[in-house]
């Protein structure tokens, strides 16, 4: 964290054009404040340092450390050799590592187990195709045009009858699944705009459920307490790319997204679990209003399929 | 586990040794210089300048005074580690393209490349371990590779072969006193160079990286292979862990085929396998390039691989990696708990 403290870019035009006077007056020669040592309540010390940068600039810095002291036993070689003076390209780096050759990276977590090329397929298929094979065994396939028992695509009455939610009050009785009042309401109130698009990020709005979420209900009671729906995802999306982004939080247990089965393209939403809430919690924060693919996403948690 | 990053290298990392006390890490790369890094922390001890070519490989000697580096401006140098003085330079015709330390540090080997028609060959180097040392400039030996070149070299448990691996995937044993080949088996497959060659603790046996997208376990004295590695990659770097039973593999696409692939297809990770019972149990990724070389830390404790990337990675294993056991080890160790 560097400020530049108190220093106008204007005085900069001045001092290159006014000589070495003026050079010499504001770079350098002015005394700079003292390095100040602050410990602080949490048994943390803030350190705040100036110096002048190559173009005369007066930078200050701000740390905040915590010392922990840790110790260790080392051989009397180690031990010498952690007070050898610094040479090479090195000389000028003070004590501990220098932040442009030394950093941290990202926690990895790393267990080696027997099956763990198994357990990493498992976790992102089978159990969803399980749960869904295991809801949809007592489902039975009913037609919206005519109630039979086939898809509503293959109903031969298809071009010749209207669907059931064309009316008003057959839209409230026909949506039995949803069973929602609000939503029998909303569809009978907007049931002369039917066909005007809503978009996906605003289908949860009203506080019914998402129009999305109506086919959802056949994925029956997932944990849906650790479970974001995302909206407003990018038709180019791809699974991998949603769990690459959302696994930097936790551990992801399904991601599902929502593709057109004739294009193969996304339908713009998507639905991420994660094994802890705690860390659903977070990439909802942060992901919320993320740009992905020149579109921002919308992040919230999965409403409970009704 | 969080890894340390050491960015002190401009370009692709060659070789990154660890000393024999574990507390420094020797890193070498194609951009010219050397860096000595504290392991614990990843704090830059310091550079060493002085060669004029890519960088291929560095050994330090087991007390950790000195060590030795090879490149391709055709020299072999041999440098304080403390002050990072260069002490001695060696000429050859062609590039050095591996240098090891043997056991007590008085012999250092280096291999040379077939080149502008020079044959490849194995010198070796008697070496006073003391920084005020006037060094000779004779080759104390040199084996000619007239078959096919060598690419890495050993040496055995009391300095009693020297085991090279060469370009057609043929490991050789070579008696360290006299020079004479004793075995040749071709043990990869053919013409898949041998990329790596590090040894067990106690140098009975080593483990070899290859093209042919396999790790070998095999001896030291008669070249038997004791397990093989199957991997999905090309290898550039295998070791065999201490403390617990495990080997790391690290290899990734070649690094001209990198840019046509996503970094996961591309495969730039860190391998475990199981020692005995050659069963992949693991992956640590995180480099964006082909892992080029991996350490084993001596104490068991962590590893670092050096990528094409640019960067060293050091790891500290977590609790995990030491309590993880196979069920047949899980109930020897019971048992012998309940005898003990």
């Amino acid at each position: 964290m560097a400020a530049q403290a108190k220093h106008d870019w204007a005085d900069d035009e001045d001092l290159d054009d006014s000589g070495i006077q003026n050079a010499a007056a504001s770079s350098g020669i002015v005394d700079l404040p003292p390095t100040q040592k602050i410990t602080n309540k949490d048994g943390s010390t803030t350190i705040i340092e100036y110096r002048y940068n190559d173009n005369g600039q007066k930078v200050k810095t701000t740390r905040r450390i915590r010392f922990i002291t840790h110790r260790e036993v080392v051989n009397p070689r180690v031990a010498e050799r952690k007070s050898w003076p610094k040479f090479g390209q090195s000389a000028k780096d003070g004590n501990g590592p220098a932040p442009d050759t030394t950093s941290v990276g990202e926690n990895i977590i790393f267990k080696p187990s027997i099956n763990w090329r198994k357990d990493a397929k498992d976790e992102s298929k089978d159990p969803n195709a399980q749960a869904m094979k295991d809801k949809l065994k007592d489902k039975k396939v009913k037609c919206r045009i005519c109630n039979g028992e086939h898809f509503t695509a293959r109903c031969p009455y298809k071009d010749t009858m209207a669907p059931i939610g064309e009316a008003a009050d057959v839209a409230a009785g026909g949506m039995d699944d949803g069973g929602d009042p609000a939503l029998a309401s909303v569809g009978a109130a907007g049931a002369g705009k039917k066909g005007s698009y809503v978009p996906p990020a605003l289908r949860g709005a009203g506080g019914a459920k998402g129009e999305s979420m109506s086919g959802g209900s056949k994925y029956g009671e997932r944990d849906d307490l650790a479970t974001l729906r995302v909206t407003n995802v990018s038709e180019m999306a791809e699974e991998g790319e949603l769990r690459d982004m959302f696994e930097r939080f936790g551990r992801v247990t399904r991601v599902f997204l929502a593709k057109d089965r004739d294009t193969g393209m996304a339908k713009g939403f998507a639905f991420i679990s994660f094994a802890d809430r705690e860390d659903a919690v977070k990439a909802c924060n942060k992901m919320d209003g993320w740009g992905f693919k020149h579109l921002i996403l919308r992040v919230e948690f999965a409403k409970k399929a009704a | 586990m969080r890894p340390i990053l050491l960015s002190g290298h401009e370009r692709a990392l060659t070789q990154v040794k660890y000393n024999r006390d574990g507390d420094l890490i020797f890193s070498v790369s194609k951009d010219q210089q050397i860096c000595v890094w504290y392991a614990h922390n990843g704090e830059r001890l310091g550079t060493y300048h002085g060669h004029q070519g890519a960088i291929w490989t560095v050994d330090v000697d087991p007390t950790s005074t000195i060590i030795a580096s090879g490149s391709a401006d055709n020299t072999i140098r041999l440098w304080d580690i403390k002050t990072g003085k260069c002490l001695k330079t060696w000429e050859f015709p062609t590039a050095v393209k591996r240098v090891e330390f043997n056991e007590d540090g008085t012999k250092l080997l280096g291999v040379t490349e077939k080149r502008m028609g020079h044959l490849g060959t194995i010198v070796v180097l008697d070496i006073i371990v003391d920084v005020d040392a006037e060094q000779s400039d004779e080759k104390a030996m040199t084996i000619v590779c007239d078959e096919s070149k060598a690419t890495v070299a050993g040496w055995s448990y009391l300095s009693k072969y020297i085991i090279a691996g060469h370009e057609d995937g043929s490991i050789s044993q070579y008696d360290a006193k006299t020079g004479e080949q004793i075995l040749n088996y071709p043990i990869h497959e053919l013409d898949n160079a041998i990329t790596d060659i590090q040894w067990s603790q106690d140098r009975t046996y080593f483990i070899t990286a290859s093209k042919d997208k396999n790790a070998k376990l095999i001896t030291a004295k008669d070249l038997e292979v004791l397990k093989t590695y199957v991997s999905d990659t090309p290898l550039n770097s295998a070791i065999i862990t201490p403390k617990k039973e495990y080997v790391v593999l690290g290899g990734g696409q070649a690094a001209m085929d990198v840019t046509r692939t996503s970094a996961r297809q591309g495969k730039f990770e860190a391998r475990f396998y199981h020692k005995i019972f050659e069963d992949e149990i693991g992956r640590v990724r995180g480099h964006f390039g082909p892992l080029n070389t991996v350490a084993a830390e001596p104490n068991g404790k962590g590893y670092a691989s050096g990528g094409e990337d640019g960067y060293v990675r050091v790891h500290q294993f977590d609790k995990g990696y030491f309590d993880f056991m196979y069920e047949v080890e899980r109930e020897r160790a019971n048992r012998i708990g309940v005898t003990a």
